[in-house]
């Protein structure tokens, strides 16, 4: 790279911003919003896209209260409970949990990370429209009453062709197809983004927390989702062209789809689960005044559980046929989980512990998250033990262990991560006493649901029951567990009334509210549409505190075009430029074609011939090269240019 | 944050880097990766599905064929020496013999998939007869799909080249060469599986 | 008579054990909450005092404070880690020790899942082809272990009676094996614990365990084919039974009716239930059951039958007569 000699300059540079905004931001109109490939676009669509389907997994789960509330209740029938659950099973894995996670993750990593947008832009986009459409499609399909009627689990031979007719379960698959296409091109982004856009200075050994855990997950996703991705195959091709893999009379098998099902499953708890931390280390600083203890520990835990998650799938299956020695090595698996975790939350209680807590919303929904996760957690070891699982596999203890893991582990984070964030998104900030509603309401409504939960499955309830005979005596608790619902809902119904209310009234936030460490806090709320004028440059892994309010910078990318700089993997040394391709409708439009292949398939096998031919003349487009303006481009040098030999 | 303080100037880098210090390249790997894992995912289905048989291939299917499956492989694996001519042309940046190589290869590309697709005969078995056949046709199918993606880039990039051509290409003609490895080398133990495995298992 | 107090055996639960297996999973299910419950304690506590207290050191980051701050994470690390061994240990223990049923001579009965509904097999070497088979209703003998060999000829199903032992899936393919013994005499209530369709919540059974000898006199009887009907009125009521549609699924031993659809409903009468453990056995409740199961149970298998009154009656009288 040039060395440049380090002159000081304190400047305001309008002529610089307008030029680097005329390159960098989104056209205006709808036809400019479906074009944008902004990660700040993508990832804010991701992330409301997914509360929306957060909110219609929460109405359904109300639903299923209401139904549960008391014993042979009428309100539901069976039918339309199997339905629901399935439905809210479904959106809140696949539709929720993962893209609100890729959501936040597409929108931070580059601020953190000091970089101008993702590696891939375009196909950044293209993986939000198959998501949204993934998502409108099962949605269609509840709506005119074809949802998903066998499990999120989807067990065979219930899902297969024989016991399942009918378009529902194919319209789950195709759905899953859509999931995984989004969540793996995310993978691709987000770990080329990680790897290859680093702010120079910011070696892997300074990379923001959250940052780590993205990393992480999007590896799981690559090695989980590929599991799932051929399973649905699979069963997609058993049930629309007759297919045996999940058929034992021509030699298929229904375990086959169990273990390739868990073997993604499992991870996808973690995949999920593994960002919420990372949320917590990330904000924790601003809220204790210090860096997090044990940043080494924490990213050696992220790293190990991500491991880890891989050898547990077949805990889901301890009531299965399973040689003793087998189950031995996934009961050790699963427990020993916790030591991971136990290091996270314990350097997280050390990080308080020797901080100066500043009790704000975003902690608060900390501390919810850290009590709640414990509780999880516990149950989690228990169910590692095949005997004790044997009982409460299935039942409605199971159903509490994991409502109170992924609440602990995932929304409590989300919604600390939601309060914080904000006015870095908008550049306002959410009322501080609708969030203190907001929490206190949610942590006594989770307790209240989910609690009573496991007494209710050691007195025997299953899950997944569409109701209950009086004389089992579970009554009673089912309606506490129901009025927590409701509790629940009151509190999602302040969040969504602060979020409104902030949108027009929130104070406004400036450029660092909370006085933190990272990058993200080093440009102004709501960031610029090129994220930051010039390159910075990291020293530390508190880059903003260690800066003493003088942000070094490289500069020299590009101005007229969507540059970005490349650095080196581990040490984050600059190495080259790369241009984007700017902003574009093709990956909208490859996205549709991708939508009718698989949507036709479900109807036609002519789907395929229609999807491809349409997807490769949309692939075309949107990968064939703009006519340049500038010659010295298109020129060819003969020879090799010194400067560009290959080293 | 308004104050900044100007450390180093990049615009001398190059902006045209080959291999892991490319883009395209981590993008061409991590698709490798996911569709090499994935077909790795098939070939588990098909020895688990081996277990639920006392005789495999099943009792009345016919054994595959070896003749056509076997020059296709022969052609493939014939065919990696001029994909890495190809890539190390590309990474001298000389345009003419990138230009070859990659019509070359797509020409070659065509010819395999042509024979992949008379393969499916060579299986001798309908994909629904039973789980044996379902695998086996899932899976040259699934990497027959691979060659098709290969082959609509390759020919893209050959049109590229002549139309369109810019330095920034040749790291992209490199990244075609190393997919079209992955996807001959991947096809090798998958070969073996699905025309051998009913022979040795 | 104990078997006709309802609702006593309408409740099930792994916490009040009355079975070998349940009551050691109970056991550990004591060391398990003990345990959890200081840890989760011990937690809190100190978050709360982290978050609560007064003193904090000036510079978090001064060597001696790290210093303090890593000995006590990596002490926590390692008590966390001696837990997980013992617990560990316990599991292994246990596992093993209920994998296999004592050396006693066994009971064996054939499980076999339907959708909605449980089949009961007792083979029986001694007279092949006279095997008890049995619907929702498994009768034990107290004390004897009981080694369940399980099948299903649909979906997947889960047998689970938690009084007694924990759960063990029924797979299309794979033929699976439990055991089970009862303590003490009783009825336990169980019910299919792995998703199966429309009517998986009612999918029930009961476990009837009895003293050796009654449950000898028991399967006497079961083994036995159907009462002839007692008069003319069940004698109709069988007509209807088998000239009607019943017959195509239901099976009734020492008559024509051979089907093998719905449960084998040969000693009908003596069931403490009907609908897969869904109701009671009275007669209003079966007259409701045969007119319109949909309204029971929506989606079963059983369609409705539009009978007269009086061939109603008439059956209704045949099948409570079927002891």
């Amino acid at each position: 790279m040039t060395t440049a000699t380090a002159r000081v300059e304190t400047i305001a540079q309008p002529e610089l911003d307008v030029e680097l905004d005329a390159v960098w931001r989104s056209r205006p109109g709808f036809i400019g919003w479906l074009m944008s490939t902004d990660h700040k676009s993508i990832g804010k669509r991701y992330v409301a896209t997914a509360f929306i389907f957060f909110c219609l997994a929460g109405l359904e789960a109300a639903t299923m209260r209401a139904q549960l509330s008391r014993p042979e209740n009428g309100l539901l029938g069976p039918d339309t409970y199997n339905q629901v659950f399935t439905m809210h099973g479904t959106t809140m894995m696949f539709l929720f949990a993962v893209p609100v996670m890729i959501g936040i993750g597409l929108y931070l990593v580059p601020l953190m990370i000091g970089a101008r947008n993702v590696a891939f832009p375009r196909a950044n986009a293209m993986g939000y429209w198959v998501y949204l459409i993934g998502g409108l499609l099962i949605y269609s399909g509840f709506f005119v009453n074809s949802g998903p009627d066998a499990g999120w689990f989807a067990y065979v031979p219930l899902a297969g062709p024989q016991f399942s007719p009918g378009k529902r379960v194919d319209i789950w698959a195709q759905m899953i197809t859509f999931t995984e296409i989004a969540a793996l091109v995310a993978s691709v982004v987000q770990i080329t983004t990680i790897f290859k856009l680093r702010a120079p200075g910011m070696s892997l050994n300074r990379v923001p927390i959250l940052v780590w855990t993205t990393l992480v997950v999007q590896f799981m996703i690559m090695f989980a989702m590929p599991s799932v991705a051929t399973a649905s195959l699979f069963l997609a091709m058993d049930r629309l062209i007759s297919t045996h893999f999940f058929n034992p009379a021509e030699g298929g098998d229904a375990l086959l789809w169990q273990h390739r099902f868990w073997f993604f499953g499992h991870p996808e708890v973690y995949i999920m689960f593994l960002p919420g931390p990372g949320i917590i280390s990330s904000l924790l600083p601003a809220f204790t005044r210090r860096p997090v203890f044990g940043y080494p520990a924490l990213v050696l835990a992220v790293i190990a559980t991500g491991f880890i998650a891989f050898g547990l799938w077949v805990h889901h299956m301890f009531a299965t046929p399973l040689p003793q020695l087998g189950q031995s090595f996934f009961t050790a698996a699963s427990a020993l989980v916790a030591i991971p975790n136990g290091i996270q939350i314990f350097c997280w209680i050390a990080t308080i512990w020797s901080g100066r807590p500043i009790f704000r919303t975003p902690l608060l929904f900390t501390i919810g998250s850290i009590i709640i996760f414990v509780i999880g957690g516990m149950t989690g070891v228990m169910i590692a033990s095949v005997p004790f699982d044997s009982q409460v596999h299935d039942t409605y203890f199971i159903v509490a262990h994991f409502h109170y893991v992924i609440l602990g582990g995932v929304v409590f984070p989300l919604f600390a991560g939601f309060y914080y964030w904000w006015p870095k998104v908008t550049g306002r900030l959410l009322s501080e006493a609708a969030g203190k509603w907001n929490f206190w309401l949610m942590f006594i409504g989770v307790n209240a649901t989910f609690f009573p939960m496991h007494q209710l499955g050691m007195e025997g309830m299953p899950r997944r029951v569409y109701t209950y005979l009086a004389g089992t005596g579970w009554g009673d608790l089912n309606l506490v567990a129901s009025i927590g619902a409701l509790v629940i809902f009151s509190s999602v119904v302040v969040f969504l009334g602060n979020v409104i209310w902030s949108l027009r009234h929130g104070q406004i936030a400036g450029a660092n509210p909370w006085n933190a460490d990272s990058l993200e806090w080093a440009t102004s709320s709501p960031p610029p549409s090129y994220n930051f004028r010039d390159t910075p440059v990291v020293g530390g892994r508190a880059p903003v505190w260690e800066s003493g309010g003088e942000l070094p910078v490289m500069t020299g990318l590009a101005r007229d075009r969507q540059q970005v700089l490349l650095t080196t993997v581990l040490d984050a040394e600059p190495d080259s430029r790369h241009d984007h391709p700017g902003h574009t409708i093709w990956p909208f439009i490859l996205a549709v074609t991708i939508g009718i292949f698989f949507i036709v398939l479900i109807f036609t096998p002519w789907g395929m011939p229609i999807g491809t031919v349409l997807g490769f003349i949309a692939y075309a487009r949107y990968v064939w090269p703009k006519k340049r303006h500038d010659p010295s481009i298109i020129e060819l040098p003969r020879s090799v240019p010194p400067a560009e030999v290959p080293r | 944050m308004n104050r900044e303080r100007v450390v180093a100037d990049v615009s001398g880098l190059p902006t045209v880097v080959f291999g892991p210090r490319n883009l395209g390249w981590w993008g061409t790997t991590g698709f490798a990766v996911i569709e090499g894992f994935s077909l790795a995912l098939c070939a588990v289905t098909y020895v688990y599905l081996r277990k639920n048989y006392i005789v495999w291939p099943p009792e009345g299917t016919k054994l595959p064929s070896l003749l056509l499956p076997t020059i296709n492989m022969g052609i493939m694996l014939a065919s990696l020496p001029l994909a890495l001519w190809t890539k190390k042309r590309a990474e001298r940046l000389e345009l003419g013999p990138v230009r070859i190589g990659l019509i070359l290869s797509s020409l070659v590309t065509v010819v395999t998939f042509g024979l992949r697709i008379a393969e499916f005969t060579a299986l001798n078995t309908q994909w629904n007869s039973n789980a044996y056949s379902s695998i086996i046709w899932t899976i040259l199918g699934f990497h027959g799909t691979l060659m098709l993606i290969d082959l609509y880039d390759t020919i893209g990039l050959t049109l590229i080249t002549f139309l369109r051509m810019e330095s920034k290409w040749f790291p992209e003609a490199a990244d075609n060469a190393n997919y079209w490895l992955f996807t001959v080398l991947v096809w090798v133990p998958m070969y073996l599986l699905v025309y051998f495995g009913p022979r040795w298992l | 008579m104990m078997l006709l107090q309802a609702p006593h055996y309408a409740q099930q639960s792994m916490i009040d054990p009355a079975g070998t297996k349940a009551g050691a999973i109970n056991d550990f299910w004591h060391f398990l909450i003990v345990t959890a419950s200081i840890v989760t304690a011990i937690v809190f506590i100190t978050l709360f005092i982290a978050l609560a207290k007064r003193r904090r050191p000036a510079d978090p980051e001064a060597p001696g404070e790290q210093r303090s701050l890593t000995r006590w994470v990596t002490g926590s690390v390692a008590v966390t880690l001696v837990i997980i061994v013992v617990f560990l240990f316990m599991d292994f223990r246990l596992g093993r020790a209920i994998a296999t049923p004592p050396q006693r001579t066994p009971l064996r009965v054939n499980v076999i899942g339907h959708q909605w509904w449980w089949e009961f097999q007792y083979p029986d070497s001694a007279t092949p082809g006279n095997w008890i088979s049995t619907a929702n209703e498994l009768h034990i003998p107290v004390g004897r272990p009981v080694i369940l060999r399980m099948s299903a000829r649909d979906v997947i199903h889960s047998f689970w009676v938690p009084n007694l032992s924990g759960k063990k899936d029924l797979i299309p393919g794979h033929d699976t094996e439990t055991w089970i013994e009862a303590d003490s005499a009783g009825i336990y209530r169980g019910q299919c614990a792995e998703f199966c369709g429309l009517q998986h919540a009612k999918m029930a059974l009961l476990v009837i365990a009895e003293p050796e000898r009654q449950f000898e006199q028991w399967a006497l009887g079961a083994r036995g084919a159907a009462l002839a009907p007692a008069d003319s009125t069940a004698k109709a009521g069988e007509q209807v039974f088998l000239t009607g549609g019943c017959s195509v699924c239901h099976a009734i031993g020492g008559t024509m009716a051979g089907g093998t659809v719905g449960p084998n409903l040969t000693h009908f009468g003596s069931r403490l239930t009907i609908a897969a453990a869904s109701l009671p056995n009275t007669k209003g409740n079966l007259g409701g059951w045969i007119v319109d199961p949909q309204r029971i149970k929506p989606g079963s298998f059983m369609p409705p039958n539009a009978l007269e009154p009086d061939q109603l009656e008439a059956l209704l009288a045949y099948l409570e007569g079927l002891k």
